[in-house]
């Protein structure tokens, strides 16, 4: 290891233009300070250097050929550029200087677990760092940022790194931007706008897939959450949690992991979502918890908290989940949304009670108090449940004949839940398959729209909704075909949706909203 | 997914189908019979593990069954009550020779 003592250390400062006119003498100056000193490291000062043409940067090489460590430091935009055009920020350590910031006096528009954000000018917001050695931190997030935004996730990427004090900062463009809890503080009228454009956003969040190893997998730190709490459980059912955790499936789908309405931002008429940090892949069940402790688990022994976090008081809160979880799972079916949730507090809990305890939370009170609550409800709720996992009620997905798996897949998934009878099922498949061909074919220009379908699965019964924003178009109007003819007089055309019509309980179409809203209802026997 | 296998003996057909005849294996059908089907005078399809079929595939049947009208016979063998519900809704049990 070299050792960074003042004789193995040679700093030298540069200032001014370095040019053909005073190359040779800078030259002169800089050799004769690492004479008999090759094994020197010399780092350069070149936060006054104005200017340096290729004269200069032969110098520097020459430089180099003596002292092979050397590194160059405070290094301006404009000087940074030259040294990253000619190559040289490849052959040796280049720092651009860092812009110094001030955050005094000045807007605090968020405030996250790594960092608090702060309006500095009407476009620009700077996110400043806990921790001060957060250059790591930075790239990683800036990283993650630039991959969701490739993969189609609107957010904002931070331009520039600057210092603010001792601590580092990421500078976002914001435009006038306000953050959805901002707006359910101030504007309780759009409680309904928020939930609707909130849960869009989740739902493109969790609808994107993400190449192999680009993220961390939530199932991994989950499980590491549950084995962390098996010296604070019964043995039994720290055992039941570690299992439960591990046999929900892989999922390569993306999770924000910290979803809550402080990270979702309306700029002009765009939502945008910030704070990326936390990106990861997994099944929805884990976003889901850390939602539910947002929104109630900090603050279900203390209302107060939800308010100083999030703005809002927790009734507030409480609606928000409610309607959030209802528009997601696409049903207001009360039962199957508890069930829901109850496997989202069985992850959230978890994560609560490990994150209390390192915090030493057993060592005070009031931290007792709330790890003996959250347990307690997270011992009942592992007796009541064998899976954490649960499929929505509703899909959305891009019309196109290459989805009919997809929508064939997440239909039999509900139908096989409720044993659905294999002629039955059949001829339900039928009618999904005639349907949804018949919109990606006929509702949009190819691939050009998407389609909805939600499904109420119950024993005995079916119902499949299927709602696209295309041509308006009534199939029940449609006129049947002659089934009587024989072969050569049959015409083909129709035949998918007659099939429907007379294998189905009940078909039923409106056009509202400008949109074509299509419901199958099959029932059958029960045993 | 459709697994289709095909015997010839002299003129008569035989066609074996495995799996599912929808949408998107349709077309896998319909360009093996157009290999195959001007040779033959005698067309069997056996639909013995052939579990699903929409109208996709109904309307490849229809075209089969107006060729080989003109040309020979065809029959459908070893129709699943699923399947034979379909053909029964659509009157295409009028039209096909079934034989179960």
């Amino acid at each position: 290891m070299p050792d960074a003592g003042s004789d193995n250390l040679i700093t030298i400062d540069l200032e001014g233009r370095i040019d053909s006119n005073n190359a040779s003498a800078v030259e002169e100056k800089l050799l004769s300070q690492v004479e008999g000193k090759s094994n020197a490291s010399v780092r350069i000062k070149a936060d006054k250097l104005e200017y340096i043409s290729s004269a200069g940067l032969r110098v520097l090489l020459h430089l180099k050929k003596t002292n092979p460590n050397l590194s160059i430091t405070g290094v301006n935009p404009e000087v940074y550029e030259v040294f990253e055009m000619t190559g040289f920020t490849q052959m040796m350590n280049v720092e651009k200087a860092y812009r110094v910031v001030s955050v005094e006096g000045c807007e605090e528009i968020g405030r996250g677990a790594n960092g608090t954000i702060y309006r500095i000018d009407q476009d620009n917001v700077v996110k400043v760092y806990n921790n001060a050695d957060a250059l790591e931190e930075i790239q990683h997030e800036r990283e993650v940022a630039r991959l969701a935004l490739v993969l189609g996730i609107p957010t904002a990427i931070s331009y520039d790194v600057v210092r603010v004090g001792d601590s580092y900062g990421s500078v976002f463009e914001l435009l006038n931007a306000r953050s959805f809890s901002k707006i359910l503080a101030t504007e309780p009228d759009k409680m309904d706008w928020c939930v609707k454009e909130y849960v869009d956003m989740l739902k493109l969040i969790h609808g994107t897939i993400v190449p192999e190893g680009e993220l961390p997998d939530m199932r991994q730190i989950a499980i590491g959450w549950a084995e962390y709490l098996r010296d604070y459980l019964p043995a039994e059912s720290a055992k039941k949690l570690v299992a439960l955790m591990c046999a929900v499936p892989k999922d390569n789908h993306m999770l924000h992991g910290d979803y809550h309405t402080k990270n979702l931002e309306i700029q002009g008429d765009e939502v945008l979502l910030i704070d990326m940090d936390t990106l990861a892949v997994g099944h929805p069940v884990f976003e889901l918890a850390s939602m539910f402790n947002a929104f109630i688990g900090f603050s279900e022994l203390d209302h107060e908290i939800v308010k100083k976090f999030q703005g809002f008081d927790f009734e507030t809160s409480t609606v928000f989940w409610r309607k959030t979880l209802q528009a997601y799972l696409g049903t207001d079916d009360e039962e199957f949304i508890r069930e829901v949730e109850d496997k989202a507090r069985i992850v959230g809990y978890t994560r609560l009670i490990r994150r209390l305890i390192r915090r030493r939370g057993l060592e005070n009170e009031e931290g007792r108090a709330r790890i003996g609550f959250w347990t307690d409800e997270l011992l009942k709720l592992l007796d009541q449940y064998d899976s954490l996992v649960f499929t929505c009620c509703a899909v959305d997905m891009e019309a196109t004949k290459d989805n009919l798996p997809r929508a064939m897949a997440f239909i039999d998934e509900h139908l096989e839940s409720v044993d659905c009878p294999m002629k039955e099922k059949m001829q339900i498949d039928v009618a999904v398959e005639e349907i949804f061909i018949n919109i990606a074919n006929y509702a949009y220009d190819p691939g050009k729209g998407k389609v909805t379908i939600r499904v109420e699965a119950q024993e005995g019964e079916a119902e499949i909704t299927f709602i696209d924003s295309g041509i308006p178009y009534d199939p029940l109007a449609r006129e049947d075909p002659d089934v009587t003819l024989p072969a050569e007089e049959r015409q083909i055309g129709g035949l998918g949706i007659f099939m429907v019509k007379n294998t189905m309980d009940d078909m039923s179409y409106e056009n509202k909203d400008g949109k074509n809203i299509l419901t199958l209802t099959k029932k059958w026997e029960t045993a | 997914m459709l697994n289709i296998t095909k015997t010839f003996d002299n003129d008569a057909l035989q066609i074996a189908l495995e799996g599912r005849l929808d949408t998107t294996t349709a077309p896998d059908l319909e360009s093996a019979l157009n290999e195959s089907i001007n040779d033959a005078k005698e067309l069997t399809l056996d639909f013995g593990k052939l579990e699903y079929i929409s109208s996709a595939g109904l309307r490849v049947l229809l075209s089969a069954q107006k060729i080989m009208n003109q040309q020979g016979s065809m029959k459908v063998i070893n129709v699943r009550d699923e399947i034979n519900d379909i053909f029964e809704v659509t009157g295409f049990s009028d039209i096909l020779t079934i034989e179960s």
